[in-house]
């Protein structure tokens, strides 16, 4: 019983608390859908911006700008509970002494990880259908041709920022400076990995930079699906490669107190 | 003549103390120390089946420290420790299903509420006990929806406890155990600890409250400075130390000079007709018949006893500060 059960247990409990604790709902999914509708709003759903080129690369891949953000913004849901609601919480728990607490009753890092991360999969379940409705409705944005490959991407984006989060939670010890390492991190990421600006505008450099970093590969691995590219192997292996090199230290190095 | 009197030992504190019996706990050499800070250095001692087992010292004497190296929450630098026959460093596993652990300074997430924290913690275990009747008996049934951050300290102190017991567990370690309770609630909880020992549930009890050592435990370990200082029983404690008794009462009786030529009687000091004579074994006993002998039967005659304080501070050489 105690093996999935508590997995069980403890996955309903951190919904319960997702639910009582409204500001990290607000900031996870208000953020990103109101930058989906604003950028959408700025850079419009004409279809004859979807061949602009721009440094030799389709500007917004062959879509309209407010399919490009649709699909872009569903990556950044994963990257902000992966570099900012995950390490904030598990710092917490740990400063609180809710991980000693765990601990001394046999809850262990992969039950603790594995509930946190399948709150965070429903999240972004929950979340691209809200953001794919809203994008439909105000900007007649494209909604996913391709579902099945879009759920992968969010599977393993799922797994590659969770285990970040889970190494972020390692190696920061308090709350607050998670929060301030966390918050960095998410805005140097959302400003070069082609979730603000398209990529195809940065200067050479910062898009060298962005192309080696996990939320480049995220919103490729989202994107060719919702726009019916296929799905994309190597932007998957490059997550998935994210995954094991920070899962490994993490949950070597995790520490409960 | 005092000295051929047998003196009767008080009973300890609670029911007999187990002369014999399996050990649930074995320390030996155990030492833990934090960067240059020595936590623990080179303590030893075992805990029998079915018996409240005190560790009793001041703060940062490495009492915590050393319950946690035996729950398997710390690895030990050096010693060997085995928890019901476990290893806690290799097996902690196994040992948590088997014990219940309430810890100082831990918490749970602020919005989650009592019934909810107990069914969380009572799905990890094996053998789970019902969670209603766990709510009752640490009387929680009026903050069952409570969310954690709303309870009282002695509120949460009582749900920590409650959880320490969610797994049906062999052997508790209790942590400060009532720490943040009010008086009635902190009586109240003595007498369940009692009952819960009744039904064959060992425990161990860190604590720096000396009545509750000595009304609980049937044997205290003295831990000071990271070093067992005394093992004993608590009246063994107060014995082995000839502590002396104060026997206090008033009379006008000018000259009482001739009290001091019983053995047991130590000092007489007087105020005004308030007398105060210090000594050990059957001090009161002798007085009083030496009193009356001579006509004199103060109406307040009284005894004080040496308490686990007095041997506490005879041991380690200061008080014991919360």
């Amino acid at each position: 019983m105690s093996a999935m059960g508590g997995y069980l247990a403890l996955t309903r409990t951190e919904f319960r608390l997702f639910r009582r604790e409204p500001f990290s709902v607000v900031f996870v999914l208000a953020f990103p859908l109101m930058m989906m509708v604003l950028l959408a709003a700025v850079f419009g759903n004409k279809q004859a911006d979807a061949h602009k080129i721009q440094n030799g690369m389709l500007i917004w891949r062959g879509v309209t700008p407010a399919s490009y953000y649709t699909a872009a913004s569903v990556a950044v849901i994963v990257a902000a509970l992966g570099l900012m609601t995950l390490p904030i919480t598990l710092a917490g728990y740990r400063e609180r002494g809710i991980l000693r607490r765990f601990h001394a009753s046999s809850v262990s890092v992969q039950t603790l990880v594995g509930a946190q991360l399948t709150l965070a999969l429903v999240i972004f379940v929950a979340g691209t259908v809200v953001m794919a409705i809203v994008a439909r409705f105000a900007s007649h944005a494209m909604l996913p041709q391709d579902v099945l490959g879009v759920v992968v991407a969010l599977l393993v984006g799922t797994a590659a920022f969770g285990t970040i989060g889970l190494l972020l939670a390692t190696v920061i010890r308090t709350s607050r400076s998670a929060q301030g390492i966390g918050l960095l991190l998410f805005f140097v990421l959302w400003l070069i990995s082609g979730t603000a600006p398209p990529r195809a505008v940065l200067p050479s450099g910062l898009r060298d930079v962005g192309g080696v970093l996990p939320l480049t590969h995220l919103v490729t691995a989202v994107q060719n699906p919702w726009f019916g590219f296929g799905w994309s192997g190597t932007d998957l292996a490059v997550l998935a490669a994210y995954a094991i090199a920070a899962g490994i230290p993490a949950l070597w190095l995790f520490r409960w107190d | 003549m005092a000295t051929q009197l047998s003196v009767q030992p008080r009973r300890p504190a609670f029911g007999a103390q187990p002369s014999t019996g399996t050990f649930v706990v074995e320390v030996e050499g155990l030492r833990k120390a934090y960067g240059p800070v020595v936590a623990v250095e080179n303590i030893s001692f075992g805990v029998l089946e079915g018996e409240i087992f005190g560790i009793l010292g001041p703060n940062g004497a490495g009492k915590t420290t050393t319950v946690e190296c035996a729950q398997g929450l710390r690895r030990p630098d050096a010693g060997t420790i085995r928890v019901l026959g476990l290893d806690p460093t290799t097996q902690a596993a196994q040992l948590r299903q088997r014990i219940g652990s309430q810890l100082q300074d831990s918490a749970l997430p602020g919005r989650l509420r009592v019934v909810e924290a107990i069914e969380l913690f009572a799905a990890f275990a094996h053998d789970p006990v019902d969670c209603d009747e766990l709510i009752a008996r640490w009387r929680l049934e009026d903050q069952r929806s409570q969310t954690f951050e709303s309870l009282s300290g002695g509120q949460r102190q009582r749900l920590f406890i409650a959880l320490a017991f969610v797994n049906s567990p062999e052997l508790v370690f209790l942590d400060e155990l009532t720490q943040g309770l009010d008086p009635q609630a902190r009586r109240a909880t003595w007498e369940l600890i009692r009952e819960i020992r009744q039904g064959g549930t060992t425990v161990v009890l860190v604590t720096h409250f000396m009545d509750e050592a000595e009304y609980l435990c049937d044997r205290v370990a003295v831990v000071d400075s990271g070093k067992l200082v005394a093992l004993d029983t608590p009246q063994g404690l107060i014995d082995g130390l000839g502590l002396p008794s104060v026997v206090r009462f008033t009379t006008s009786e000018p000259d009482l000079g001739w009290l001091g030529e019983l053995d047991v009687v130590e000092s007489i000091a007087r105020h005004g007709e308030a007398v105060e004579i210090r000594g050990t074994g059957p001090v009161l006993a002798l007085v009083a018949s030496e009193l009356v002998a001579r006509g004199i039967a103060p109406l307040d005659l009284r005894v004080e006893r040496p308490t686990v304080e007095d041997a506490f501070l005879a041991l380690t050489g200061r008080e014991v500060r919360g």
